[in-house]
């Protein structure tokens, strides 16, 4: 599906590229957003705790709570999105054709996106984590690594799965599965020793089944998160830039630290008074 | 875990409603659009003079030999580039549409041309225009050939409606996909969208068979 995806896609850019561009506009898309009233923001529907839908059927998450940062700071109205419901394949395509003003989709920061998308500043660091039961037989990274071959990780399905497991603990057994549910399932009914995915996915499961699961305290992998634009429009970035580092640091940190809460269950320390904490 | 799923079942009942029409309503369209392009097709393929025929000729091959991943990104992407901005189930339907007329054009097509061409003359000799012709001599004879494979050509394009999850549409396959991505119940509910997916093709199957009985040559 991926491969015959990007054939497709590439076979999209290429009559794309056929085209003439479009002629640039003199005013940006910060004014194109404000005078429309409304941000059109890409994102997903299947991925919690980044965006999916609640039971309500209301489309939410950390990504879908950086682009109400964005409309706040646009319009003073965090409720002024329109969505656009996008697979991740359709990140790219749909932020250089204009289908939406800004992209926040969980989306790698990679020198080759960068090429192709103008990415804002980071609002989150992804890395992967090992979840383990609470009352399982192993305390924490330092167990896993010490039983050696004797220890089973259940991992989804990848090609890399295996040396990413091997990164963290070298002798470890490692069993794929299809699907994020099943390697918690391994876990818990103890086929697999420790569960090892991406951590936000880890800590979003651990809010749902509070007190049943701890995180081994190890980190790798790291990835950076950023929203993307459409490339030459730099006062748009800025503007995006903006509205994201003061959620981080200034007036909207509250904002920030909540939506943080909300899906990764961790309390983050407000940024402290006084030297600004970017020069440290 | 059973009775959790029945649970988690009627707790998404509505977007798995919604997606289940926007599935039905995506089939329904693009089949009742690409059908009536689609004999049109098949006429001018059969009937149409040398220079018609050579460029419909063109018109399904490409639209055959494309996958129709490929003609909803274009509808999507490609359309929108040069001006006409399709919004994601307008661009869906149209891909669809687009690729079940060069599948029914060729059907049509192999099914005028089992027909002996003595009919032709003789419908010509007794003074029929061509409209009444393929009204009332080729028409009602094609139809009973072409449509076992109509039907399968049909069902094709009820699971094709998936592929439009990915310039999301919120078809059954995105609504499914929500769900589990909020309950990790995967496996649950991808079999109850198969199932789904089983009662909408069951449906156009024994719509089918009911047509074929009815213009079925008495015996």
């Amino acid at each position: 599906m991926i491969s015959k995806f990007t054939a497709a896609a590439g076979f999209v850019a290429a009559v794309l590229a056929g085209m003439p561009a479009h002629a640039q506009q003199a005013s940006s898309k910060l004014d194109e957003v404000l005078s429309r009233g409304h941000l059109i923001l890409g994102t997903g529907s299947t991925n919690a705790p980044w965006h999916f839908k609640s039971a309500e059927d209301k489309l939410q998450g950390f990504d879908v709570d950086m682009g109400r940062i964005i409309a706040k700071a646009l319009f003073g109205d965090p409720e002024k999105i329109e969505f656009v419901n996008q697979s991740s394949d359709a990140r790219i395509p749909n932020i250089t054709t204009g289908k939406v003003d800004i992209t926040c989709q969980f989306m790698t920061v990679t020198g080759e996106r960068a090429q192709q998308v103008a990415f804002t500043i980071p609002y989150y660091r992804e890395g992967v984590g090992l979840m383990l039961k609470a009352d399982g037989k192993y305390g924490d990274y330092e167990a896993l690594k010490a039983a050696g071959s004797s220890v089973t990780i259940s991992v989804l399905q990848n090609v890399y799965a295996e040396d990413m497991v091997h990164a963290a603990l070298p002798e470890a057994a490692v069993d794929q599965y299809e699907s994020v549910d099943l390697i918690y399932q391994a876990l818990e009914s103890g086929r697999a020793d420790a569960a090892a995915t991406d951590q936000s996915s880890l800590a979003w499961y651990m809010t749902q089944n509070s007190g049943r699961y701890k995180d081994a305290g190890y980190g790798w992998n790291p990835q950076t998160y950023a929203c993307g634009v459409r490339r030459g429009d730099q006062d748009w970035l800025n503007f995006v830039n903006t509205a994201l580092h003061e959620a981080m640091t200034g007036v909207e940190f509250d904002f920030y630290a909540k939506s943080f809460k909300t899906w990764f269950g961790k309390d983050l320390t407000p940024p402290e008074i006084g030297f600004p904490v970017e020069y440290k | 875990m059973d009775v959790s799923f029945i649970d988690q079942l009627w707790l998404a009942r509505i977007p798995l409603f919604k997606g289940l029409g926007i599935s039905v309503s995506i089939s329904f369209l693009s089949i009742v659009a690409g059908t009536v392009l689609g004999v049109f097709v098949g006429l001018a393929l059969v009937y149409g003079y040398r220079p018609v025929r050579w460029i419909v000729r063109g018109y399904t091959d490409f639209i055959r030999g494309t996958p129709v991943l490929v003609l909803v990104l274009a509808s999507y992407y490609v359309l929108s580039a040069i001006g006409i901005d399709l919004g994601p189930f307008q661009a869906g339907v149209l891909a669809l549409a687009v690729f079940c007329s060069s599948h029914v054009g060729e059907l049509v097509r192999g099914a005028l041309q089992s027909i002996p061409k003595g009919q032709t003359e003789a419908a010509k000799a007794i003074g029929l225009t061509f409209a009444q012709t393929f009204a009332y001599v080729l028409g009602p004879q094609a139809l009973r050939q072409a449509l076992p494979a109509w039907v399968n050509t049909a069902a094709e394009m009820v699971k094709a409606s998936t592929l439009l999850s990915i310039i999301g549409v919120g078809e059954l396959l995105l609504r499914t996909q929500e769900v589990i991505s909020r309950t990790f119940m995967s496996l649950e509910f991808y079999f109850f969208a198969g199932f789904l997916y089983f009662v909408i093709n069951y449906g156009i199957e024994r719509f089918g068979r009911y047509v074929e009985r009815k213009t079925a040559v008495p015996s």
